[in-house]
C-alpha cells in the first residue's frame, strides 16, 4: 500500500507541473494587474498550436519554435492588453465577461482554421524515457517541471532584486502611489501581460510534445491551475506553485480510495475545505477591502 | 474564347435537366468537445452524397432528384439538437434527418422527429435507452452499447480475460461501455475503473492502479486521440497487459499515432474492419481513401450507409416528401449496407455484425470474430 | 406610458402563435428564449442587483430539473407537485451551498461557485442510478393538462413558458421595488457602511442566492419537460458562463435584461446557423465588443426614463 501511496504522489506532482505551467502566467497577471484572465487557457492552447505550426512548417528546431510562438503570443498579449483589458480597467466583471468572450473567439477561430483533430509534435530528443523508481517518465515531461522551477526562480529573482521588478511589485501594490513616483504603471500593464501570455505559450509548447495539441487541451489545466492558484493565495507566485501541485497529488491519491469518476470533485472540496479554514490561501496575504 | 466557350457549355446540363433537389437533414458536432468524431460521420455522409449526385441523382417516378445536405451543429447540446431537429422539420421541410452523436441530444431530437413525422435515423449515438421509447420514428443504423458490449463480453468471457480494468471517458460513451459490460460479465469479473473527462489526457494515476492490480486485461473506452496517449503511457509503463480498444482504435490512422510495436496483440471491437475481404467492405475503403486520403473510419461507414439507406427508403415509399410513408418503408426495408445488411427490429433497432480485430507484429490487423469472418493478417 | 407599452408587448406575445400559424420554428425558439430568460432572472437578482457573480448558476437548475424529473418518473408524481418540490429542492440546495460560497469575496466566490458547479455536474453525469448519468433521463413528460388544455402541442407549452417567465419578471420586479431589493443594492454598492447601519449581509446575500436558485429551478424543470429529456450536457460549467453572459449582455441590474440577454443569446446563434464553423467566433468578438462599448448591456442602450 505505501508503494502506492508513494507512486501516486509522484504522479500527482507530475500532473500538478503541467497545471503549475497553466497557472505561471495568470497568476503574475493576476498578482500584478487584478485582473483575472479566464481565457489563459486558451492562450496556452493556442500557444501550442502556433509552436506546431513552426515546428513543422517553418524550422525544423523545436526550441525556435518554442521561442517564436512566446513572441507571437507576446504580440497577442499586448494587444489584448490594450484592447480589451486596459478600457475595462477597474471593472472587475467585465474583464470576466471579456475573458469569457475571447475564450469564445479562440477556441473556435483555432477549430475553424486547423480543424477539430489533434496534432502530433514529435521531438524525438526528449521522447526517450526515464526512470524514477518504479516509474518510467518521457524525457520531456522532466523538461517541463525542470522549465517551470526555472521560469519561478527567474521571477522571483526578477520580481525581487532587479529595477524593472521592482517597479512592477510597486505597481501592484499601490497603482496611485507608483504613478506619483514616476513609475511608467501603463507600460507595466502591458508588458506584465505580455510576460504572462509569452508564459502560457512556453506551456503549451512544452505540453504539446507529451500530450498532443488539441484545442481543449487548456481549458481542464486551467480549471485546476485556478484552483491551485485559490489555494495557494492568488498573486503568490509560490502559492500557484504548491496549490498547484497540491491539486495534482489529491487527484491522483484519490484515486487510490474513491471512486474516479469523482476526481475532480475530491480536489475541489479539498480545496474549498483549505479555504474555509484559511481565506487568503497558503500564502496569500489578507488584503484590506478585498477581503 | 475557347474557355469562355467552355465554360457556358458546362453550365448547359444545369440549365437542361433543372434537377430536382430533396433536402436530407443532418445533425452533427462541427464544434465543441465532440468535432473529431463528428467529422469522421460527416465524411461518411459527403462522399455517399458525392456518389448519389455523381450519378445525376436517385431515381424515383422517373425523375431524378439530387440529394442536397443540411447540416446543423449541434454541439453536443441537448437545446441546440432539438432547435435543429425543429428547425430541419418545419422550415427546411427535410423528409428524413440522419446523424447525430450524443445519445442525450438524440433523447431530445427523438420526441420532435414524432411530432412532425420526420423520420429520424441516428448513425452514431449508442445509448440503449434510446430505442426503448416506444419511438416509431426512431431508428438506429448502428450497433447500441448492448450490442456491442455482448460481443465482445462473450469474447472476452472465453479468452479468459478477467478481472477486466477499464479506462473509460466519463461520458455516455465510456460510462455506457462499462456500465454493459459490468452487468454481462458480472460485478466479480470487473477491476479497477478509471474515468477521465474528454480532453484530458494524463492518465499516469490509473496506469499505476492498474499496475498494481490483478487485471488480465484492459479495456479503453474513448476515441482514438486519448486512445493513443493511453496506450503509449501503459506500455511505456511497462505494462504488458492484454488492452481491449473500441472501433476507433482499428484504424490505419491510429498506426501512425503510435506504432506496431506499442500496438501488437491489442484487440478491439470493430463496427467496420477496412481491410476486411468482403467486397462492400473494400470497396467503401478505397473509395473513401480515394477522396479524403486516409483510411476509412467506422463512423463514416455507418453514416454513408444511413444516407443510402434513407435514398433506398424513399424510393421504396415512392416518395421524396411524405415523411410517415418513408419511415413506414424503413420500417419494412433490408439494405445491403457497407456494415452489413441492416434491417431494423420492432423497435427500430438494426443488428448490424460487430467484429473482433486484433493488431499484428507488422501493423496489419487479423479478424478474429464472427467466426465466419475470420482472416489473417493483412485482412482486418 | 411604459405600462401601456408593457401591456401590448405581452397581448403580441401571448397572440403570436396565432399570428405566424406557419412557423412552429419561432415558437420553438421563443420557448426557449422564455426556458433560458427565467434562470437569467434568478442570477440578475444575484448578479445584477447584489453584485454576486456566480458560474455554477446552471448546476441548480439542474437540481430542480433532476429532483423533478425523477418524481415523475420513478415517483410517478404528477407535474405539478413535482415543479412545486422541484423549486423547493433548488432553493433550499441554493441556501445551503450559497452559505459556503458567501463566505468569500469577488474573485474567490467566483471561483468557489464554479467549483461547486462543476461537482454538482459530476454528480448528476455519475449517479446513474439516479439520473440516468451521462445519456440523459428521457421520458420526462409535458406537463399534465390544466383543465382542457394540454401541454403536448408546441403552441400551448409556449403559454405555459411565457406565463412562467412572465410570473418570474414579475417577482424580480416586485423584489427590486421593495426594501428587500433596496437593501441587496446597497449591499453591492458598499457593504461595509451597509453592515454598519445594522444590515445583516449574510442574511441578505444568503437568502438572495436561495432565492435565485429556486427561480433557475423553475427555468430547469420547464427546460427538460419542454424537451422531454433531461442531460447533464444541460447544466453543465459552459452553460453556466452562458447564463453569466445573458445577464451581463442583456444589461445586469436591469429589468428587462434577462429578456433581452436570452433573446440575443438564442436568437442569434439559431440565426446564424448558416455559418456554422463561424457562428460562435463571431459570437465571441460580439461579446467583446458589447462589454467595452456598451457595458451596460443592450438593457443601457435603451433611452429610458426610470432604470
Amino acid at each position: 500500500m505505501p508503494a502506492a501511496v508513494l507512486e501516486q504522489t509522484i504522479n500527482g506532482l507530475m500532473s500538478g507541473s503541467v497545471y503549475v505551467l497553466v497557472a505561471l502566467g495568470m497568476v503574475l497577471i493576476y498578482g500584478v494587474m487584478h485582473v483575472l484572465n479566464f481565457a489563459h487557457g486558451v492562450l496556452f492552447m493556442l500557444g501550442g498550436y502556433v509552436c506546431h505550426f513552426f515546428f513543422t512548417r517553418v524550422t525544423g528546431s523545436y526550441a525556435l519554435s518554442v521561442l517564436l510562438s512566446m513572441g507571437v503570443l507576446a504580440l497577442v498579449g499586448i494587444a489584448l492588453e490594450r484592447g480589451v483589458f486596459r478600457p475595462l480597467h477597474g471593472n472587475l466583471r467585465n474583464q470576466v465577461i471579456a475573458s469569457l468572450g475571447l475564450i469564445l473567439v479562440i477556441e473556435n477561430l483555432v477549430v475553424a482554421v486547423w480543424g477539430p483533430n489533434a496534432l502530433q509534435m514529435k521531438v524525438p530528443a526528449t521522447e526517450q524515457l526515464v526512470p524514477l523508481g518504479a516509474l518510467r517518465f518521457p524525457l520531456q515531461h522532466l523538461l517541463v517541471i525542470l522549465v517551470t522551477f526555472a521560469v519561478v526562480a527567474a521571477l522571483f529573482l526578477f520580481l525581487k532584486f532587479s529595477k524593472p521588478g521592482t517597479a512592477i511589485r510597486a505597481a501592484s501594490q499601490d497603482r496611485l502611489a507608483a504613478m506619483v513616483v514616476g513609475i511608467p504603471v501603463e507600460r507595466i500593464d502591458w508588458t506584465t501581460f505580455a510576460l504572462g501570455t509569452a508564459l502560457a505559450a512556453l506551456g503549451g509548447a512544452l505540453i504539446g510534445p507529451l500530450f498532443l495539441v488539441f484545442p481543449l487541451m487548456g481549458d481542464a489545466p486551467m480549471v485546476k491551475g485556478l484552483a491551485g492558484i485559490l489555494l495557494g493565495g492568488m498573486g503568490s507566485v509560490p502559492g500557484a506553485v504548491i496549490g498547484g501541485l497540491l491539486i495534482g497529488v489529491v487527484e491522483s491519491l484519490s484515486t487510490l480510495v474513491l471512486p474516479t469518476d469523482y476526481r475532480d470533485s475530491v480536489a475541489f472540496v479539498v480545496m474549498v475545505l483549505i479555504l474555509l479554514a484559511r481565506p487568503q490561501g497558503i500564502f496569500g496575504v489578507r488584503v484590506r477591502g478585498e477581503d | 474564347m475557347l474557355r469562355v466557350l467552355a465554360a457556358l457549355l458546362s453550365l448547359l446540363p444545369a440549365f437542361a435537366l433543372a434537377q430536382e433537389k430533396v433536402t436530407v437533414g443532418i445533425v452533427t458536432s462541427l464544434s465543441g468537445p465532440m468535432a473529431a468524431p463528428g467529422k469522421f460521420q460527416m465524411n461518411g455522409f459527403r462522399l455517399a452524397e458525392e456518389e448519389i449526385n455523381s450519378a445525376g441523382g436517385f431515381a424515383l417516378g422517373g425523375r431524378k432528384y439530387l440529394v442536397d445536405l443540411k447540416a446543423y451543429d449541434t454541439r453536443a447540446n441537448p437545446a441546440e439538437g432539438a432547435s435543429a431537429m425543429q428547425r430541419l422539420a418545419t422550415v427546411d421541410k427535410a423528409p428524413v434527418v440522419l446523424g447525430e452523436l450524443h445519445s442525450g441530444v438524440a433523447a431530445a431530437e427523438a420526441p420532435i422527429a414524432r411530432d412532425y413525422g420526420v423520420p429520424l435515423v441516428l448513425t452514431i449515438p449508442t445509448g440503449p435507452g434510446l430505442t426503448e421509447q416506444g419511438n416509431p420514428f426512431l431508428f438506429r443504423v448502428n450497433a447500441n452499447n448492448d450490442q456491442l458490449t455482448q460481443a465482445l463480453a462473450d469474447f472476452v468471457a472465453r479468452q479468459g480475460w478477467t478481472p477486466l480494468a477499464f479506462i473509460a471517458w466519463n461520458n455516455d460513451a465510456g460510462r455506457g461501455g462499462v456500465n454493459g459490460m459490468k452487468k454481462l460479465l458480472g460485478e466479480s469479473k470487473i477491476g479497477y475503473i478509471g474515468y477521465f473527462n474528454v480532453g484530458e489526457v494524463d492518465f499516469a494515476s490509473h496506469v499505476s492502479n492498474i499496475r498494481a492490480g490483478s487485471a488480465r486485461a484492459v479495456m479503453l473506452l474513448m476515441d482514438e486521440e486519448p486512445g493513443s496517449l493511453a496506450i503509449r503511457q501503459i506500455r511505456d509503463a511497462g505494462l504488458k497487459t492484454q488492452l481491449i480498444g473500441t472501433l476507433a482504435m482499428g484504424s490505419d490512422r491510429f498506426l501512425k499515432r503510435l506504432d506496431a510495436d506499442r500496438l501488437e496483440g491489442m484487440v478491439q471491437y470493430n463496427a467496420f474492419p477496412p481491410n476486411a475481404a468482403v467486397p462492400r467492405i473494400r470497396a467503401f475503403s478505397d473509395r473513401y481513401r480515394k477522396k479524403y486520403g486516409e483510411e476509412a473510419h467506422g463512423f463514416a461507414a455507418q453514416s454513408y450507409d444511413g444516407l443510402m439507406l434513407a435514398v433506398a427508403a424513399m424510393q421504396r415509399a415512392g416518395t421524396v416528401t411524405d415523411g410517415r410513408k418513408i419511415r413506414d418503408a424503413l420500417a419494412a426495408i433490408e439494405h445491403d449496407g457497407v456494415i452489413g445488411r441492416i434491417r431494423f427490429d420492432s423497435k427500430g433497432q438494426a443488428h448490424p455484425p460487430v467484429y473482433v480485430t486484433q493488431w499484428c507484429a507488422n501493423g496489419s490487423r487479423r479478424i478474429l470474430f464472427p467466426e465466419s469472418l475470420k482472416a489473417d493478417c493483412g485482412g482486418g | 406610458m411604459r405600462k401601456a407599452l408593457l401591456l401590448v408587448a405581452t397581448v403580441l406575445l401571448y397572440a403570436l402563435p396565432s399570428l405566424a400559424a406557419g412557423t412552429p420554428y419561432l415558437i420553438h425558439v421563443l420557448v426557449l428564449c422564455c426556458v433560458y430568460a427565467i434562470p437569467a432572472v434568478g442570477l440578475n437578482l444575484m448578479l445584477g442587483y447584489a453584485g454576486l457573480v456566480s458560474l455554477g448558476h446552471m448546476a441548480f437548475a439542474g437540481i430542480g430539473a433532476y429532483a423533478a424529473a425523477v418524481l415523475m418518473v420513478d415517483a410517478k408524481l404528477g407535474f405539478w407537485a413535482a415543479l412545486a418540490l422541484g423549486v423547493a429542492a433548488a432553493g433550499a440546495s441554493g441556501a445551503a451551498i450559497g452559505a459556503v460560497c458567501l463566505r468569500f469575496r469577488s474573485h474567490f466566490f467566483m471561483i468557489v461557485t464554479l467549483a461547486f458547479g462543476l461537482m454538482l455536474y459530476s454528480v448528476m453525469n455519475n449517479w446513474d442510478d439516479v439520473t440516468r448519468g451521462a445519456q440523459g433521463f428521457p421520458g420526462i413528460p409535458r406537463p399534465a393538462p390544466l383543465g382542457s388544455l394540454s401541454f403536448g402541442p408546441l403552441q400551448n407549452f409556449y403559454y405555459l413558458a411565457l406565463t412562467a417567465a412572465l410570473a418570474a419578471f414579475a417577482v424580480q420586479w416586485r423584489v427590486v421595488r421593495s426594501d428587500y431589493g433596496r437593501t441587496l443594492m446597497a449591499l453591492r454598492q458598499d457593504e461595509r457602511l451597509a453592515a454598519a447601519r445594522g444590515v445583516n449581509a449574510m442574511l441578505y446575500k444568503t437568502s438572495v442566492f436561495a432565492l435565485g436558485s429556486a427561480i433557475a429551478g423553475l427555468g430547469g424543470i420547464l427546460h427538460v419537460s419542454f424537451l422531454r429529456v433531461a442531460a447533464p450536457a444541460t447544466f453543465n460549467l459552459s452553460e453556466s458562463i452562458n447564463a453569466v453572459l445573458i445577464v451581463v449582455v442583456g444589461g445586469a441590474g436591469s429589468l428587462a435584461g434577462p429578456a433581452l440577454g436570452a433573446l440575443v443569446f438564442v436568437g442569434l446563434p439559431e440565426y446564424l446557423r448558416v455559418a456554422n464553423e463561424w457562428r460562435l467566433v463571431v459570437f465571441g468578438a460580439l461579446l467583446v465588443l458589447l462589454v467595452l462599448f456598451a457595458p451596460r448591456g443592450l438593457a443601457g442602450l435603451i433611452p429610458s426614463g426610470k432604470k
